[in-house]
């Protein structure tokens, strides 16, 4: 290879890497949502899907009760954000997530779950037992990719630490 | 490791190429731990990054070359037998093929998965890490890593080349060309990840796609030189552009000895050896002597070592495809018009 192509491309890498951290300086949050999620929801209308499954959720009221209800109602108070709830089967909630309808759903997730590839779980924010015996990890879902809004998610469950018994 | 006296299968090792080929061992084994150390960081820190898993995969392969260097050493150091007729050499061939066709594979693989991605719109999720009561963004753990891995390989690599061509050892020759250009891997993969934190999701698969194309591309040139070696080319330099000076010396040898009217060699390349068959066409009735042909071999044998196994062939005129001179050498190539 040429001593030029090779500083070309160097100069090519360089100019990005500096207009990465202009535009980065700039943006408002960094990691930032493709689709604006978090944006959106501070200050707005968070949508969240629950599926009910007690003691996690219960969703059989008028509104939704529950640890993951209560976790989310705190999370929602500290954005600034109203809820609306959607309950809902978990397929249903899933796909919901992938349109961008709903912008979080919880209902006993654990890390074990199959959506890993249409939803983006949050780290694990407690430990239960499981219908086996066995631990489970719980988490919460939100859509692929919005990574500000999974951050901010995260952020919130590693300082309120919810505790091991929901 | 062993100071035994190491060996191309019959070629004794001057003192300055042994000391190049345990220097060689060294270094891959030096390449081995770092491999190891930035697999298991880049393993604990990718999530599910496209270009993470890129940079990733072309560190698992890189495994390949030092390995099938190392194993390609000892058996080479075997002598020939009576099975084995040219000694062991191939080894080395067989390893080149076996890492190039391992590099054009995983680099495929790359492409296609990375361009599904894209193709479905696959926003890549990117978490946090909670560390020491903080909650940071994984993100700046895959960019910080990816910048320090520049460094070294291009160092490795430098160190690589040089003994690589004192060897004339293709594997670690291309090894250590991959090596010098894996900066541009780290950096891709940073800048990918970057892209992706302002939320150009597709940043990440589009950076993933490069490195696959950068893999495909040292696996073709690379199954080439391998697969031209194994199926028994003229010997070529290091860099497999240019016949080997080797060839035109060895001819010229001949053709000076007193009793040789006109001489062609045909040589391939072992892997660190040659294999050598010099035809030779006497001078109208000079006598000839099963002495007179060791003495011709034993002269080109002294040229250089890599030049251990010649047999010389009293022949009445050159076989068409031996080199013969550049004069012959240009004709041939002309009318092929190829290479």
């Amino acid at each position: 290879m040429g001593i030029s192509r090779k500083a070309a491309m160097t100069s090519g890498f360089v100019a990005t890497a500096v207009a990465l951290t202009v535009t980065g300086c700039t943006s408002s949050a960094y990691p930032a949502d493709p689709d604006g999620t978090f944006d959106d929801v501070s200050g707005g209308t968070l949508s969240v899907g629950v599926v009910h499954h007690p003691p996690y959720v219960d969703a059989t009221g008028a509104e939704p009760t529950g640890s993951e209800v209560e976790l989310i109602q705190a999370f929602a108070e500290e954005i600034d954000a109203e809820i609306e709830w959607t309950a809902s089967g978990e397929e249903a909630l899933i796909t919901a997530l992938e349109t961008g309808d709903v912008d979080l759903m919880a209902g006993g997730l654990t890390d074990q779950s199959p959506w890993s590839s249409q939803a983006a779980l949050t780290r694990s924010y407690a430990e239960d037992t499981g219908p086996d015996g066995k631990t489970v990890n719980l988490v919460l879902a939100v859509p692929l990719g919005e990574n500000q809004m999974l951050g901010e998610l995260e952020r919130f469950l590693d300082e309120h630490h919810p505790g091991v018994t929901p | 490791m062993n100071q035994t006296d190491r060996r191309f299968g019959h070629t004794e090792l001057s003192p300055e190429l042994q000391r190049s080929l345990r220097r060689a061992m060294r270094l891959q084994w030096i390449t081995i731990g770092y491999l190891a150390v930035t697999v298991s960081l880049i393993a604990l820190v990718m999530g599910s990054s496209q270009a993470m898993k890129a940079a990733w995969i072309e560190d698992m392969l890189s495994f390949v070359p030092p390995i099938a260097f190392l194993v390609a050493v000892t058996v080479v150091n075997r002598r020939p037998t009576l099975q084995r007729p040219y000694g062991n050499h191939r080894a080395v061939g067989v390893g080149h093929l076996v890492a190039a066709v391992a590099l054009l594979v995983m680099g495929s693989y790359l492409i296609i998965d990375s361009a599904m991605g894209l193709i479905q719109g696959e926003h890549p999720p990117i978490g946090t890490f909670h560390l020491f009561g903080q909650t940071v963004w994984q993100g700046w753990f895959m960019i910080a890593l990816m910048l320090l891995l520049i460094p070294v390989p291009v160092f490795l690599g430098r160190l690589k080349m040089q003994v690589a061509t004192e060897l004339h050892n293709k594997v670690l020759y291309a090894d250590a060309d991959m090596l010098k250009a894996d900066w541009r891997t780290s950096l891709g993969t940073a800048i990918g990840v970057a892209g992706l934190g302002l939320g150009w999701w597709w940043f990440d698969a589009a950076a993933a796609i490069f490195i696959g194309l950068s893999i495909v591309k040292d696996g073709v040139s690379n199954v080439r030189t391998a697969i031209t070696d194994l199926a028994d080319a003229r010997a070529r330099t290091i860099t497999g552009e240019d016949p080997h000076p080797l060839v035109e010396k060895a001819e010229a040898y001949a053709r000076s000895v007193d009793w040789v009217e006109d001489a062609g060699a045909r040589v391939r390349d072992e892997g660190h050896v040659f294999h050598t068959e010099i035809f030779v066409v006497p001078h109208e009735g000079a006598a000839q002597s099963p002495a007179r042909l060791r003495e011709l071999a034993e002269g080109i044998v002294d040229l250089d070592w890599k030049l251990e196994d010649v047999v010389v062939a009293l022949v009445e005129e050159l076989p068409a495809e031996v080199h013969g001179g550049v004069e012959r050498d240009k004709q041939s190539e002309g009318g092929r018009a190829s290479r």
